[in-house]
């Protein structure tokens, strides 16, 4: 049994039945050039955490915790889009031609997770088409078949697809702690409230703590 | 495309409840048609089982596909089958296949058994899906568990849902049952679905009747074919013999 000092209180876990969980560091996210940035937004603030992530990536390989990653995005036929999604604010991205491919379409260059924290074989690649990693996905059958109890998360944006995923998770019986510096947002105040909201009322959504008591808490 | 407003001669009710069979809201979902499931070498081969039940019906199941794309409805298929690290395959459903000599995700003569990619995991050239149809990716019975199907339906603004596929008792069943229970109205074509046991097939197709149709309705292709209207299904590539119904 191991312990990870997390906020607002230390909680106990099993290597065996957590999972690392990384959220949607996809090259349309966290790099220029890509969905992130077709919004409008600054995609350097989410490249902070991606050395914090490579750190707890390479200690939970060590250790042989299960590994999950998300990528958000859609069929190459957009069949899976809800046409609210496609029209929102107006204007679209989603499908069109950016300089890392068709913008969130399976298969593109963009839609792939950054080289820094690829993932390897044994760790399961779960493809959604919302914000939440659940909503028609296999995810929650993948943790279940494994005994996963605890979910250790990291990813972007903090307040969306983090957020939501957590939530999900939440309901349906999982302990989740968010690693606040594996995570970030295009907004450092969303980041910063996305955190509180985590674990304000006694953790009634989960856990945060830092990549290091994370690598602090299994040796 | 042109709104149905005559019913299929269907057991219990004339289908569907509504009278009305409108190609903007239906969808024919064929389930399974898997060389894993009614081809030589695969996954119900392996077990020992008779295939010719499952071979029948493909021949009214390709009826029914062309006439619904002549139609204009909304086409899916279905596939069971696993992640080829076997991360979604539950730890009893794989001792289960094993104990019967198919372990899924083994090495078989098609390939590694019900495993994504694989030859035997494919569809059979007889149901190839087209361009523009939807292929749902299941790793287990139903068809809506652990996958897009029902955003894809809501998205389609689909209602009404036919079926054929393999098995009656098995996937066509538990994706009925699913369906049925959110609200959407169902016919499983009797002679386009098939089990490895007949008497489980005919007792299949009797459960949804009971009750005034409990699940829904099933009709014959000719019911179905004869209110839609058909088209011919084009010739198979590759095509393998069909065994006679015994």
């Amino acid at each position: 049994m191991s312990a990870i000092t997390a906020e607002p209180f230390t909680l106990e876990f099993d290597v065996q039945s957590s999972a690392l969980v990384f959220i949607d560091f996809q090259r349309d996210f966290v790099l220029p050039g890509g969905f992130g940035e077709q919004l409008g937004n600054d995609t350097s603030l989410l490249l902070e955490a991606i050395e914090p992530a490579q750190r707890v990536l390479a200690t939970a390989r060590r250790i042989g915790m299960f590994v999950v990653h998300t990528r958000e995005g859609h069929r190459p036929d957009l069949s899976d889009c809800p046409p609210a999604k496609l029209t929102r604010g107006g204007q679209t991205f989603i499908g069109t031609e950016g300089p890392m491919g068709r913008i969130l379409i399976r298969g593109e260059k963009g839609h792939d997770i950054v080289d820094e924290v690829y993932p390897i074989l044994g760790e399961p690649v779960i493809d959604k088409l919302g914000k939440g990693a659940f909503y028609q996905t296999d995810l929650h059958q993948i943790l279940i078949d494994r005994g996963i109890k605890t979910l250790f998360v990291g990813g972007v944006t903090t307040e969306v697809c983090v957020h939501t995923t957590v939530r999900e998770a939440n309901d349906r019986g999982f302990e989740c702690v968010v690693l606040s510096d594996c995570s970030a947002s295009y907004f450092p105040e969303f980041h910063r409230i996305g955190l509180e909201m985590i674990k304000a009322q006694g953790a009634i959504f989960g856990w945060v703590a830092t990549s290091s008591q994370f690598i602090d808490s299994v040796g | 495309m042109t709104v149905i407003t005559a019913t299929v001669a269907a057991e219990p009710y004339p289908w569907p409840s509504d009278g009305v069979i409108d190609p903007e809201h239906t969808a024919l979902i064929n389930i399974d048609w898997q060389h894993d499931f009614c081809g030589p070498g695969g996954y119900v081969d392996q077990m020992g089982y008779d295939l010719s039940l499952v071979r029948a019906p493909l021949i009214p199941a390709r009826r029914a596909l062309g006439a619904a794309r002549a139609a204009g409805w909304f086409i899916l298929h279905t596939r069971e089958g696993h992640r080829p690290d076997l991360s979604d395959l539950p730890a009893n459903k794989r001792w289960r296949s094993r104990r019967i000599g198919a372990g899924i995700g083994d090495a078989g003569p098609s390939g590694r058994v019900l495993t994504r990619g694989e030859s035997g995991w494919e569809i059979v050239d007889e149901m190839a899906p087209l361009d523009g149809e939807v292929i749902i990716d299941k790793p287990g019975k139903g068809s809506f568990y652990a996958t897009d199907l029902d955003l894809q339906l809501r998205l389609h603004a689909i209602t009404h849902i036919v079926f054929t596929g393999i098995t009656t008792d098995v996937c066509v069943h538990t994706t009925m049952r699913d369906a049925n229970d959110r609200g959407y109205e169902c016919l499983v074509l009797s002679d386009a679905t098939g089990a490895i046991d007949l008497s489980n097939h005919l007792a299949a197709l009797k459960m949804i009747t009971m009750q005034g149709g409990v699940f829904g309705a099933h009709a014959t292709t000719d019911a179905l074919v004869s209110v839609i209207g058909s088209d011919a299904p084009g010739p198979i590539v590759n095509e393998m013999p069909v065994s006679a119904l015994l």
